[in-house]
C-alpha cells in the first residue's frame, strides 16, 4: 500500500515541492502552518480533508514533532470516514456513495504510511501505532455503538462483520494486528494490557475487537484476558454480581469485565475451545498451587503472585461458567477429573480463607452450575456421590481428618443439589396437573424450563437403578431421590424405565421395595405407571434383552409382587401396598399370555427343575405321599411358610430355632419339645389315597425319566408321553447324566438350601456331630416327601450325577447312623422307615457308582441284622465314602453303553472296608448264607 | 507580571499559553532594557509558565488542564515564530531560559517533553535562534537532561524517520554550535556499553560526514565560550573530544561484541558493524586531526597547558572498560578477528593519547599514563607512547613521533578539506563576540 504514496500524489500538482523526502525547511514550515490552519497557507484556500490529510502525512515523514498531531488529526479522519460509512449503510439504496469511497483511498494511504513505518522500524513505531490504533478503535466502537446500522454489542460475530468491512476500523486493526506480532517479541505485556485496558473502557463495544486480536493471537490474549477478569473480579468483588444470570440481557452493564471476558472467551471458543479449556483448568490449577516458586512463565505482575487473586480465581471461574454455558460446558467434564484427594484438601485449604457468605454463595453457585451443566452429570453426580459416602465404615479418630471436611461439603453439597433439583423440577410447572411437563410443553403457557443435567442423566435411568439397588448407606437414599425427581421431569417414559430397571434388577425383598417406594411419590402425578412398568418389563421378554438368571429375577419379583397380593387380600395390609399389589395382580394377569412362551420353552433343566421343584413344593405334596408336617424350629426355608397364629411369647419361645438360627455354626441347637411335655406333636393330616398316590409318582417318575433320557437336552417334552410300562420290551434309554445333575441339583437345592455348593467330598464320620441340626432337616425331608428316593434312583442312574447330592447322602446317612446307634430295638426290621431308608440309600450310591459293587450291595442284608449291625455296616460304608469321595471326575464316559462308568480298580484297596462285612457275615452265617457270594471281591 | 493570572484563568488552553507568550515577551523585552547587570525573571512568572504553557498544576488537588497534541502543535508553532521574531538575543536567552530552564520541580518532565518537540520541530523548520538558545541550554543544564534532549532527536531523525536524517544533517551550518553540544551530548549518550547505548549507523555516518567537512566543529563550544567561572555541575564536557576517543577506541570490540547477538530487526548487526568499521576509522583520523589544531587555538586563548580538554580519569575509566572488553573479546571472540581487532583498539588508543599528550589536550605525566594502562595487554605502540621520551606542550614535529603514521606531514594543513585556521577564530556571525576573560589562576577543569 505504501506505493500509493510512493507515487506523486494528486494533490501535489497544485503545490510545486521538490521530490519526496527533500522538503525544505521553509516548505515544511508552510506545511505545520497549512496542517494547523486547514488553509493553504501559500494559496490561502480552505484544504479538503483529502488534502488536510494528505499534508498531514507529509508532516508525519518529514516532521518527528508532529506526530502526535498528526495522528490526533487522523483519528478525525477515521472518525469521519466511519460515519460516512454508517450513515451509507443506513441510507442504503440512495446511492450516497460519494464520501466514503473518497475517505477510503486517504485511509489506504494512511495504513501504508503506517504500515511501512511499523515494519522498517518495528521498535520505534510499534508501541506508538498500537497505542493510538488501540485508543481509536475503542473511541470508534464506542462513538458509533448506538448507530442504526450497528448490531448490538452482545453479537460479537455481526459487530465483527461490520466493523471488518469498514475500511477505517479495518484498516486500524490490521495495523494493530502488526505492531502486535511485533511487540510480541519483545513486550507482549504491555501491548495486550493496553487493549484490555481499552477494552474495560469501552466495554461491552470494544469486545470484537479483543475478540478478533484474541483470534489472531490465541495463547497471548486467552491467559491475559482471563486474568485481567480475575483482577477485575476481585476488585469489584463478587457480591455485586447476581447468583444466576436472569436471562442474560442485562448482564455485563453492571461488572463490565466479566462480562466482556465471557463475551470475548465465548467468541474465541468457536476456534480455540482447546486452547480456553487448558487456560481455564491452569487457572484452577494455578490458583491451588501453594505459594511457592512462581513458574518461570508468570512475571512478577502476574496474578498467580497476588494470594487475593489466587484466592478469588475458584469464584471467578464458577461466576464465568455461570455467565456462560459455553465455557462451563468445556470444563465441567474435565475438571472432575481433576479433582483428586490432594486437589480437593488444597482447595478445602484455599476456601477456608474465605468468609461464610462467600462460602454460601459459592455453594449456591455450584449447584447450580451442576444442574445447568449439559454434559458430565454423570460423572459429577458420581464424584460428588463417592466423596460425600466415607471410604470404609471405620471414622477416623477422634480428630475430624481434613478428608471429613470435604466429604461432609460433598454430602451438604449433594442435598442442596438436591433440593434444588426439587424446587426446579416442581416449580417448572403450573397450571397443568403437573405430570410428564416435557410433553406438554406445547400446550403450556410458559415454555418449560430445561435443565440439562436431568435432561442428561435421562440417559443413565438403568445405571441408577444399579447403583440404589446396592443399598449403600447414604448413597441409594441420593439416588433414589435423584430417581424420583429424574420421573417427575423426564415424565412417563422416564418414569415407566426407572421402575422397570428396579423391577428387573432387584434381587431380594429389600430391593424391591425400592421399587414401591419410588413407585408412591409418583402415583400421585403419573397414573397408570404399574401397568406401563409391568409391560416394559414383559416386553423385555420378547426382545430377550435379559439373560436367563434375570429372567429368571424379574419373574421372581413379579411373583412375589403378585403373592403380597394375597397375603393382603387375607390380612389387612397397609393401603398403598395393597394397591401397588392389586396393581401389579391386575397388570400382570393381563400379559398372562406374554409369559406361556416361557413355559414352553426348549430348556429340558428348566422344567426337570420345575418339575423336581414342582413336586416338592408345600401344595403338590399331598399328591406324591408327602405329608407336610409342623416343620417349625426346623428350619429357616421361607418364613413366610409358617401361618402367622398370633403374637405369643410361649409359642415364639417354643419356635426356638427362628429366633436365633444356629445353622452352619458348631452351636448346633434344636428343639424337639417341651420339658413334660414329650416331643413335640406332628400335625399329619390323613393320607391321600395310597394307590393314586403310587399311581401320581410312576407318572412324576415317567415324565422325569423321559426329560432325562432324551438324547439332546432340547429335545423338549413335546414327544409323546410314553410310559415305561407301555413297551416293556424294549430297554429304556439311558439318563443323560447332564439331566441328571440338573435333578441332583435341585434336589440339594430344596432339601439343604445352606449348603447348595457344599463339599462333595465326606469329612470323617464324627464331624457329622457339628451338622446335626441340618442332618435332622434332611432326613425329615425325606420322611415328608417319598418321592425323594425315586428322584434320587433317577439321579443313580444318571451317572455320575449323584456326586452332587453327596451332601443329602451324607446328611441322611448321619442321621441314620446315628438312629442306628440309639436304636434299642432287636431288630433292624423294628425300624421299618430307617430300614428302608438305609436300603435305598445304599442303593442308590451302588446304583449311582459310589460305593463298588460289594459294598454297594450290603443293603441287602440289612432286614436280617440288628440295628448295631447295620450301624457298623454303614459305618463301613462311611469310611469309605470319606476314602474315595464322590468325584465325578472318576467316572469316565463309555461309548458302548452310552453311560458314565467309575472304575474303581483305579481308588484304593477295598478289602479294607469289606472286613465289617465279613465280620457280621460269619455272625450271622445261619441266616445269612445265600447272600455271602454277593460279598465276593 | 503575576497580576495576568487572573485575566488567563477563564481562557482556554492554547489561548492562555499564547497570551502568556505574550505578555512573557513584553517583560522580558523590559527587563533587557532595564539595563541591569544580569536581569532575573522572577519567580512569579516561572509559575505562570507552569501553569499556563507547561501545564504542571499548581497544587495537586487541581486537576492539570492538557493540550490536545494539535493545540501543542500550534503552541510550538508560535514559539518558533516568537523565537524567529525576535532580534535581540539576549530576549531570547532570556526568554527561553524562562521557559525551559529546569527547576527541579515537577513542571521539568513537561518542561523537558516540551523542549524536546520544539528543537526537533526547529531542526525540521530550520530555526537558527531556537537552536542557538538549545545550544546554551545545552550548556548550562545537567548532563543527564541534555542526554535526554538528544536522544529525542536521535530517536525522532534516526529511528523513527530515517528518511529525515537530512534535515538533521543540516544543523551544522545553520547552527554549528548546537551541532557542537549536540556532538558532545550523543557522545556521552551512546557510551558503546551495551547494544541500546550504541549509536545508530546514520547517527554515525552523519557525524564522520560532519567531522569530516570541518573537525573543528568539536571546538566551536570552547571557541565561543568566555570561560569566566566555574561552570554548572555536571554539565557536558566543554568538547565532545572525550567521547569521540572513546567510541573510536572501543568500537572494534563492542562492535565485535555486538555480532554474536540475534540479528536486530533493522539490518543484521554484522552488516552493521562492517559498515561501522571504516567510518570509525575517518572519526579517528578526524579527532586526531582536531587534537592537531588545539595547540593554535588554546594559545590563542592563552590556555595551552592549563585547560585539560581530557581528564585523566575519563582515561582511566575508558582503559578500564577496554580491558574488560579485551577479556571478553578473548574469551568469546573468533581468536584471529580478536586479536586483529583488540590491536585496533589498542593502536588507537595509543595514537590518540600520544596526540592528545603532544598537543595539550591531556596534561599528564608519561608515569600517570603508565599507571592508567598499567592493565591494558601489550601493544608495541601503546609501549612506545608511554616509555617514549617525554615531550611536554611540544610541537607535533618533535622526533618521537616520527613513527605516527600522521606525522609524516602536518596534518593540519595536509587534509584536503581542511581550511587553515584563521590566526584569531571568528565568532559566530550570529553572535557578539564574548569576551573571554584570559588571564585564568588555574587550570580550567570543567568535569570532576
Amino acid at each position: 500500500m505504501s506505493v500509493v504514496f510512493d507515487g506523486t500524489p494528486p494533490m501535489q500538482t497544485s503545490h510545486p515541492h521538490p521530490p519526496q523526502g527533500a522538503l525544505s525547511a521553509q516548505e515544511l514550515s508552510q506545511e505545520i502552518k497549512s496542517f494547523i490552519s486547514g488553509v493553504d497557507s501559500v494559496q490561502g484556500r480552505k484544504l479538503s480533508v483529502r488534502e488536510h490529510a494528505r499534508c498531514a502525512v507529509r508532516l508525519l515523514r518529514s516532521v518527528p514533532a508532529c506526530r502526535g498531531a498528526v495522528l490526533e488529526h487522523l483519528r478525525g479522519v477515521y472518525d469521519e470516514h466511519v460515519s460516512a460509512f454508517l450513515h451509507h449503510l443506513e441510507t442504503e439504496g440512495d446511492g450516497g456513495a460519494g464520501v466514503s469511497s473518497n475517505l477510503e483511498d486517504i485511509i489506504q494511504e494512511v495504513h501504508g504510511v503506517l504500515s511501512e513505518f511499523i515494519r522498517l522500524h518495528p521498535r520505534a513505531w510499534a508501541p506508538l501505532v498500537s497505542a493510538w490504533a488501540v485508543d481509536l478503535l475503542g473511541q470508534l466502537s464506542s462513538k458509533h455503538a448506538g448507530r442504526r446500522a450497528a448490531p448490538h454489542s452482545s453479537s460479537l460475530n455481526q459487530l465483527l462483520q461490520l466493523w471488518m468491512s469498514c475500511a477505517a476500523t479495518r484498516s486500524l486493526m490490521e495495523a494493530y494486528s502488526q505492531c502486535l506480532a511485533a511487540m510480541l517479541a519483545w513486550c507482549p505485556e504491555a501491548c495486550v494490557d493496553a487493549l484490555l485496558d481499552t477494552s474495560v473502557q469501552h466495554s461491552p463495544h470494544f469486545d470484537w475487537v479483543v475478540a478478533h486480536i484474541g483470534s489472531a493471537f490465541p495463547g497471548t490474549i486467552i491467559s491475559r484476558v482471563l486474568a485481567c477478569g480475575l483482577k477485575d473480579f476481585c476488585s469489584h468483588g463478587s457480591k455485586d454480581l447476581p447468583l444466576a444470570p436472569a436471562g442474560g440481557g442485562d448482564k455485563g452493564s453492571r461488572v463490565p469485565k466479566i462480562g466482556s471476558v465471557v463475551g470475548i472467551l465465548g467468541h474465541l471458543a468457536a476456534h480455540h475451545s482447546d486452547s480456553i479449556r487448558k487456560e481455564l483448568l491452569r487457572m484452577f490449577q494455578e490458583s491451588l498451587s501453594p505459594s511457592g516458586p512462581l513458574s518461570p512463565s508468570s512475571s512478577a505482575s502476574s496474578w498467580e503472585s497476588s494470594p487475593q487473586l489466587r484466592r478469588s480465581a475458584v469464584p471467578f471461574l464458577l461466576q464465568l461458567a455461570a455467565l456462560s454455558p459455553t465455557l462451563l460446558g468445556a470444563v465441567s467434564a474435565e475438571l472432575v477429573e481433576l479433582l483428586r484427594p490432594p486437589v480437593l484438601l488444597q482447595l478445602q485449604a484455599l476456601l477456608l480463607g474465605l468468609s461464610r457468605e462467600e462460602l454460601e454463595n459459592m455453594l449456591g453457585l455450584a449447584v447450580h452450575l451442576i444442574s445447568q451443566s449439559p454434559t458430565g452429570g454423570a460423572r459429577v453426580l458420581r464424584f460428588l456421590a463417592d466423596t460425600a459416602t466415607p471410604a470404609s465404615v471405620i471414622i477416623s479418630g477422634p480428630t475430624p481428618s481434613p478428608l471429613d471436611g470435604i466429604r461432609e461439603a460433598c454430602d451438604r453439597l449433594l442435598q442442596m443439589l438436591l433440593l434444588h433439583l426439587h424446587k426446579l423440577v416442581y416449580n417448572r410447572s403450573d397450571g397443568s396437573e403437573g405430570m410428564g411437563p416435557s410433553h406438554h410443553a406445547a400446550s403450556s403457557a410458559q415454555p418449560q424450563r430445561v435443565i440439562p443435567f436431568l435432561e442428561e442423566l435421562q440417559a443413565h435411568v438403568g445405571e441408577l437403578c444399579a447403583e440404589t439397588l446396592r443399598l449403600e448407606r447414604k448413597r441409594h437414599l441420593w439416588l433414589h431421590q435423584l430417581l424420583c425427581l429424574l420421573s417427575v421431569y423426564g415424565g412417563p417414559s422416564v418414569a415407566t424405565e426407572a421402575l422397570c430397571q428396579l423391577l428387573t434388577q432387584a434381587r431380594n425383598p429389600e430391593e424391591l421395595a425400592l421399587a414401591w417406594q419410588l413407585h408412591t411419590p409418583l402415583s400421585a402425578c403419573l397414573p397408570g405407571l404399574i401397568p406401563a412398568a409391568v409391560g416394559r418389563c414383559v416386553a423385555q421378554i420378547h426382545t430377550h434383552t435379559l439373560g436367563p438368571r434375570q429372567l429368571r429375577q424379574l419373574l421372581l419379583n413379579l411373583a412375589a409382587a403378585v403373592q403380597s397380593q394375597d397375603e393382603e387380600r387375607r390380612g389387612a395390609g397397609p393401603a398403598a401396598r395393597a394397591s401397588v399389589a392389586v396393581q401389579v395382580g391386575g397388570a400382570v394377569s393381563g400379559h398372562l399370555h406374554d409369559f406361556c412362551p416361557l413355559l414352553l420353552h426348549g430348556d429340558p433343566a428348566a422344567v426337570l427343575q420345575q418339575l423336581v421343584e414342582g413336586a416338592l413344593h408345600k401344595g403338590n405334596a399331598e399328591l406324591f405321599g408327602g405329608r407336610i408336617a409342623d416343620m417349625a424350629g426346623d428350619t429357616p426355608l421361607s418364613p413366610s411358610l409358617t401361618p402367622d397364629l398370633g403374637a405369643s411369647l410361649l409359642d415364639t419361645n417354643c419356635r426356638f430355632g427362628t429366633a436365633v438360627n444356629f445353622s452352619g455354626s458348631v452351636w448346633s441347637v434344636f428343639h424337639a419339645g417341651v420339658i413334660g411335655k414329650g416331643l413335640k406333636v406332628r400335625a399329619a393330616k390323613p393320607p391321600h389315597d395310597p394307590a393314586a398316590v403310587v399311581q401320581n409318582i410312576q407318572t412324576l417318575l415317567a415324565v422325569t425319566v423321559q426329560c432325562c433320557s432324551s438324547s439332546t437336552l432340547n429335545g423338549g417334552t413335546n414327544g409323546s408321553q410314553r410310559h415305561p410300562n407301555s413297551d416293556p420290551d424294549e430297554p429304556p434309554p439311558p439318563i443323560n447324566a447332564e439331566a441328571a445333575k440338573v435333578v441332583a441339583m435341585t434336589l440339594v437345592e430344596n432339601i439343604c438350601p445352606d449348603v447348595a455348593n457344599g463339599e462333595l467330598s465326606w469329612p470323617p464320620e464324627e464331624h457329622a456331630r457339628t451338622t446335626v441340626e441340618r442332618d435332622i432337616h434332611i432326613r425329615r425331608c425325606f420322611e415328608a416327601h417319598p418321592v425323594l428316593f425315586p428322584l434320587l434312583q433317577v439321579v443313580a442312574a444318571g451317572r455320575p450325577a449323584l456326586c452332587y447330592c453327596s451332601a443329602v447322602l451324607r446328611g441322611l446317612l448321619a442321621t441314620l447312623l446315628a438312629h442306628w446307634e440309639a436304636s434299642r430295638e432287636a431288630l433292624a426290621t423294628d425300624s421299618p422307615w430307617h430300614l428302608r431308608a438305609s436300603c435305598l440309600l445304599v442303593s442308590c450310591m451302588g446304583e449311582g457308582q459310589l460305593l463298588p459293587p460289594v459294598l454297594g450291595n450290603v443293603h441287602e442284608a440289612f432286614p436280617y441284622l440288628t440295628p448295631f449291625e447295620v450301624r457298623l455296616l454303614l459305618l463301613a460304608l462311611w469310611e469309605y465314602m470319606r476314602g474315595n469321595g464322590p468325584m465325578p471326575q472318576k467316572f469316565v464316559f463309555s461309548p458302548d453303553k452310552g453311560l458314565f462308568c467309575r472304575d474303581f480298580w483305579r481308588d484304593g484297596d477295598v478289602a479294607r472296608y469289606v472286613a465289617p462285612i465279613h465280620s457280621v457275615l460269619h455272625k450271622n452265617i445261619d441266616r445269612l448264607g445265600h447272600l455271602c457270594w454277593r460279598f465276593q471281591l | 507580571m503575576g497580576d495576568i493570572r487572573q485575566s488567563l484563568l477563564p481562557r482556554d488552553v492554547l489561548s492562555a499559553a499564547k497570551e502568556l507568550l505574550y505578555h512573557l515577551d513584553i517583560y522580558i523585552c523590559n527587563l533587557v532594557q532595564s539595563g541591569r547587570q544580569t536581569p532575573q525573571v522572577d519567580t512569579k512568572t516561572l509559575e505562570l509558565v507552569e501553569e499556563f504553557i507547561l501545564h504542571s498544576p499548581k497544587d495537586r488537588n487541581v486537576q492539570p488542564r492538557r493540550m490536545s497534541a494539535l493545540q501543542e502543535l500550534q503552541l510550538l508553532e508560535i514559539m518558533c515564530s516568537c523565537f524567529q521574531e525576535q532580534s535581540r538575543d539576549a530576549v531570547r536567552q532570556l526568554m527561553f531560559s524562562a521557559l525551559f530552564s529546569l527547576q527541579g520541580n515537577r513542571a521539568d518532565e513537561s518542561r523537558m517533553a516540551l523542549l524536546s518537540k520544539l528543537v526537533s520541530m526547529a531542526v525540521a523548520v530550520g530555526r537558527v535562534p531556537i537552536l542557538e538558545c538549545a545550544a546554551t541550554w545545552l550548556q548550562r543544564t545537567h548532563r543527564v537532561y541534555c542526554v535526554r534532549l538528544a536522544r529525542v532527536l536521535v530517536d525522532d531523525y534516526c529511528s523513527l524517520m530515517p528518511g529525515s536524517v537530512s534535515t538533521l544533517q543540516n544543523i551544522h551550518s545553520s547552527s554549528p554550535r548546537f551541532c557542537c553540544q549536540f556532538i558532545t551530548a550523543v557522545t556521552t549518550l551512546y557510551d558503546l556499553t551495551t547494544e541500546d547505548l550504541t549509536p545508530p549507523l546514520e547517527l554515525l555516518q552523519m557525524i564522520v560526514s560532519w567531522l569530516q567537512d570541518d573537525p573543528r566543529l568539536v571546538l566551536v563550544t570552547l571557541l565561543n565560550t568566555a570561560l569566566s567561572g566555574s561552570p554548572p555541575i555536571s554539565s557536558l564536557d566543554l568538547t565532545p573530544l572525550g567521547g569521540l576517543v572513546r567510541w573510536c577506541v572501543k568500537a572494534p570490540l563492542a562492535y565485535g561484541r555486538s555480532e554474536k547477538r540475534p540479528p536486530v530487526a533493522n539490518g543484521t548487526a554484522e552488516s552493521q558493524a562492517a559498515e561501522a568499521g571504516p567510518l570509525f576509522s575517518t572519526l579517528h583520523l578526524s579527532v586526531l586531526q582536531v587534537l592537531m589544531m588545539l595547540p593554535n587555538v588554546l594559545n590563542e586563548k592563552g590556555l595551552f597547558g592549563r585547560l585539560a580538554l581530557l581528564q585523566p580519569e575519563t582515561l582511566a575509566t575508558l582503559t578500564s572498560d577496554l580491558s574488560r572488553l579485551l577479556d571478553l573479546a578473548d574469551e568469546h571472540g573468533p581468536p584471529g578477528d580478536a586479536h586483529t581487532l583488540s590491536q585496533l583498539a589498542l593502536d588507537r588508543l595509543a595514537q590518540a593519547l600520544q596526540v592528545a599528550l603532544a598537543n595539550g589536550a591531556l596534561l599528564c605525566s608519561r608515569e600517570d599514563l603508565r599507571a592508567i594502562c598499567s592493565r591494558l595487554p601489550h601493544n608495541n605502540l601503546l609501549q612506545l607512547v608511554m616509555s617514549g621520551p617525554v615531550v611536554y606542550y611540544n610541537n607535533i614535529h618533535t622526533p618521537p613521533m616520527a613513527f605516527s603514521p600522521h606525522s609524516a606531514h602536518s596534518p593540519i594543513s595536509s587534509h584536503p578539506t581542511h581550511q587553515p585556521l584563521p590566526p584569531h577564530p571568528a565568532p559566530h556571525p550570529q553572535y557578539p563576540a564574548q569576551p573571554f576573560l584570559s588571564p585564568m589562576p588555574f587550570p580550567y577543569r570543567p568535569n570532576h
